[in-house]
């Protein structure tokens, strides 16, 4: 069973009381320590607190070279359920212990210097024994951390100890750990403390829970039994290749010389004149390769499909943009290509559809339901179902089901770094007010992420009002939509009374989506970015100002946020500053906003 | 034993699919009784979703005829009151999770035991989402039928052991609909599924000739059947009675003589 989430082990009970304590927080083991030391306990003491604790609680026994009897007596009175080792017990002292008892679990602690070489050597002797566990330790009980990053992949699974506690018990989660092993980190004046566990086990729960790709009760993995399998291998290889010095130095390499990152930080000067309050930035992703800020993710992930050992990629496109980063990175890595886009959208993006295929991918068009965005995906998860042997299925977005949000967002997060990195440069502070837009929210989620942690950053997504939210059409997901499950995740969406998914508009094809990414869906709920929507006319007037006033015709998806910021500079004060993340470039959005000018000039 | 367990009991069992409103609830009423009588061991009932993820264009058509015509949850609740005055046959919902979420668990699954339905099939809540429903659904004694894929591989055990009812076994690739030839080896997937528990397997997806019936009846504990009968009722319309009747019992048939 793949299952990511982290067990906790509190090592040291002494007193009734403390098993009481624990009974309240339901750790999944916890320890008797036997051997030397200020925890150490009574076979008869053990006993007693043993009794008292929780039956779905496991019992550790902690030895420094204990006498087989003493180990096996323990395990007959039921004072103890695993063996913990930390002294010179062999191989031949494993499997002696195992004769007696095949069914014991035993875990042998290894005491880490910090030093790779020392590490590696010792680790590699246990890793191929018969323990059950490895526990890694700096010294027997230090209490102190020891460097993590010098870890590496263990082939067993393995406990982490020394110096843990609701501080760094996220940082610890990353080094992928079997279990938590915590000691002093849950005392209080020598003893167990109730409010020590209650914190660290909290923070647990929220680290299994974003391990299991919730963010609140949002996220998740709702998809048919066929993909499961290889979600959780997307999951496992990204999580390995996240932390890999080659990999991150290859995309490194193509963001900069292939994507030409970082993107320019650009003071529109003209624009904060004329509005004549905050400053504004505007993040130009629309001079990245491919006109949008698509490609940092597709870059990400077609190099992740290819250490994978895929062959083909497939994706969904709205407005096109993504299938046009799709295309182009599976031209230049060599990968077969297939587009699922939606004959409207078709329709009104002819031109990327052409593009696409001078770039060799096969376009898809999509008849089915309402023939945009939402349909795209739709189409692209069922071709996925049939062939998930030799197929990655690349996500455009920061939406649909885990590991997808994740992993869309950690190569969309480049755009925050630089951002607070450049106008930090030059500002030597934080922006007041972060904007972007909001489809499935990968951009929007890029442009805030670095600065979640900042509350004194200001968050602000751009839903698409469409033609305003008291009419039929819009696709403001947060706005107006209500929770429910849908594409993989749960989330806000547009739905009708008996949970039918609605059909949504947009004037941006990009934006016409009815639903949208789960981790907005909670930075909504816990008030930490407000969401609020922008219709087609707001959008086109930004879109023709920006031209005007700067000469920089942007996506229509982009002028949303262009839209707000407007807004929102004029009321603000001359040293404050708004950034605004100019997703894509607009040549493709200027023929259908013509049409819509005549259209709307009577 | 429960009423779907039983369902399985002496026999190789058949199971139709349907979906509700296509092309009336009317027509489903009396579909539904006729493949009953027609040798149908389990009626599956598709509630209709906007975007069905997992069914192949036949079946989203049905979804999209039966939708346009303004069927909802309430009416299929209500379809199922009228089945019940007539027939005992076991009666499983298939749906996408959204419509049940949005309905109210607790509301949705009182209603199914209200009415009678005995068991349910969301293709999109794996394994490890089972809990958003799992409560309500013991509460109020539906099966949730547990899906398994020729993907599953080590996913299988652990499935197969909080299995209720009986086990959809997946016969292929990618979604619902007619497929000539069913290629995965499914013998190897049932073998390990009865290592670990009793619970029947019925395997669907693609299947649609007596001869495939009779194939999978052979190595498995019941054939389901979708697309095929789907397609009849798109072709027959408010006609498909007779149709239906003489596609069942062939293909019922084909399960008995083996």
């Amino acid at each position: 069973m793949q299952k990511s989430s982290i067990k906790i082990k509190i090592c040291g009970l002494r007193r009734v009381e403390d098993a009481k304590i624990v009974n309240n927080y339901h750790p999944d083991y916890i320890g008797f320590v036997f051997a030397e030391s200020k925890r150490k306990i009574s076979f008869n003491d053990a006993k007693k607190i043993k009794e008292s604790l929780n039956e779905n609680i496991l019992a550790v026994g902690v030895f420094i070279n204990p006498s087989i009897e003493d180990i096996i007596h323990l395990i007959k009175t039921n004072t103890i359920d695993i063996v913990q080792l930390h002294g010179d017990e062999d191989e031949e002292f494993i499997a002696t212990l195992k004769e007696f008892d095949n069914e014991v679990k035993i875990i042998k602690s290894i005491e880490v210097k910090n030093n790779e070489y020392s590490i590696k050597n010792v680790i590699k002797k246990w890793e191929d024994s018969d323990v059950d566990y490895l526990l890694l330790d700096n010294g027997k009980g230090s209490g102190e951390v020891f460097d993590w990053r010098l870890i590496g992949n263990i082939k067993k699974p393995f406990f982490l100890a020394g110096g843990i506690d609701g501080e760094n018990v996220e940082y610890a989660s990353q080094f992928k750990p079997f279990a938590i092993d915590l000691s002093s980190g849950a005392e209080e004046n020598g003893f167990k403390s109730s409010k020590k566990i209650a914190k660290i086990m909290t923070k647990l729960k929220e680290v299994n829970n974003m391990n299991n790709g919730r963010y609140g009760v949002y996220g998740g993995r709702y998809v048919p039994e066929t993909l499961m399998n290889e979600l959780i291998n997307i999951e496992n290889q990204y999580n390995l290749y996240k932390n890999n010095v080659e990999f991150k130095n290859e995309l490194k390499k193509l963001l900069n010389e292939y994507a030409g990152r970082p993107s320019i930080l650009y003071y529109a000067e003209n624009l904060t004149k004329d509005l004549g309050g905050a400053k504004i930035y505007l993040k130009r992703e629309d001079l990245n390769h491919t006109g949008s800020h698509k490609i940092n993710n597709v870059l990400g992930q077609v190099l992740l499909a290819k250490k994978m050992g895929k062959t083909r990629v497939i994706a969904e496109t709205g407005a096109g943009q993504h299938g046009v980063a799709t295309a182009t990175v599976a031209a230049f890595l060599g990968m077969e290509c297939e587009i699922f886009m939606g004959k409207e959208d078709v329709k009104r993006q002819a031109l990327n559809v052409y593009r696409m295929e001078l770039l060799d991918a096969k376009v898809n068009i999509v008849y089915s339901g309402t023939r945009t965005l939402k349909d795209a995906v739709n189409e692209a998860m069922r071709e996925w179902s049939k062939r998930v042997g030799d197929t990655y299925y690349v996500l455009g977005s920061v939406m649909g089901p885990h590991p997808f949000p994740m992993i869309v967002r950690d190569f969309q997060s480049v755009i925050s770094e630089e951002v607070k990195e450049q106008l930090f440069e030059v500002e030597s502070t934080l922006p007041s007010v972060v904007v972007a837009c909001v489809g499935g929210g990968s951009n929007a989620i890029g442009s805030f992420y670095s600065f979640l942690d900042y509350e004194e950053v200001k968050l602000i997504g751009c839903e698409a009002g469409g033609e305003g939210i008291d009419t039929k059409y819009h696709a403001a997901s947060i706005t107006k939509g209500e929770v429910g499950i849908f594409h993989g995740m749960k989330s806000y969406f547009c739905q009708g009374k008996y949970g039918q998914i609605a059909s949504v508009y947009s004037i941006s094809a990009g934006l016409d989506y009815p639903g949208i990414g789960p981790e907005h869906a909670y930075l909504n709920d816990i008030k930490r970015v407000e969401y609020v929507p922008i219709t087609d006319e707001e959008a086109v007037k930004a879109f023709e100002y920006l031209a005007k006033k700067e000469g920089i015709v942007c996506a229509i998806e982009s002028a949303h946020a262009i839209a707000k910021s407007i807004k929102i500079a004029k009321e603000m004060k001359k040293d404050e500053i708004v950034v605004v993340c100019l997703s894509g470039r607009g040549d493709k959005d200027v023929e259908s906003i013509k049409n819509y000018k005549i259209a709307n000039s009577n | 034993m429960n009423k779907i367990t039983e369902a399985f009991k002496d026999k190789k069992t058949f199971i139709s699919f349907l979906t509700a409103g296509d092309p009336s609830k009317e027509c489903t009423v009396e579909y539904i009784l006729a493949m009953e009588n027609a040798g149908a061991d389990i009626i599956e009932i598709g509630i209709p979703f906007s975007d069905p993820i997992a069914e192949g264009p036949v079946i989203q058509d049905a979804n999209i005829r039966a939708l346009s015509k303004g069927i909802n949850t309430d009416d299929i609740f209500d379809l199922v009151e009228d089945v019940r005055k007539k027939s005992s046959v076991p009666l499983v919902f298939l749906t996408y999770i959204n419509p049940v979420f949005h309905y109210g668990y607790e509301k949705f699954f009182k209603k199914c035991h209200d009415v009678g339905v005995n068991g349910i099939i969301i293709p999109d809540l794996p394994y490890e989402e089972k809990g958003e429903i799992s409560k309500f659904a013991k509460k109020h004694c539906v099966d949730i039928i547990s899906l398994i894929a020729p993907t599953s591989k080590d996913r299988i055990r652990m499935i197969a052991k909080e299995a209720t009812g009986f086990i959809y076994l997946v016969s292929s690739m990618g979604v619902t609909g007619v497929r000539n030839e069913i290629t995965t080896d499914l013998r190897e997937i049932i073998d390990e599924i009865k290592n670990v528990t009793d619970v029947p397997v019925a395997v669907g997806f693609g299947i649609n000739t007596p001869e495939q019936s009779k194939k999978i009846a052979k190595i498995s504990d019941g054939v389901i059947v979708g697309s095929a009968i789907v397609k009849i009722i798109e072709k027959q319309g408010s006609n498909a009675k007779q149709y239906l009747q003489e596609y069942v019992t062939k293909m019922k048939n084909a399960t008995k003589d083996l």
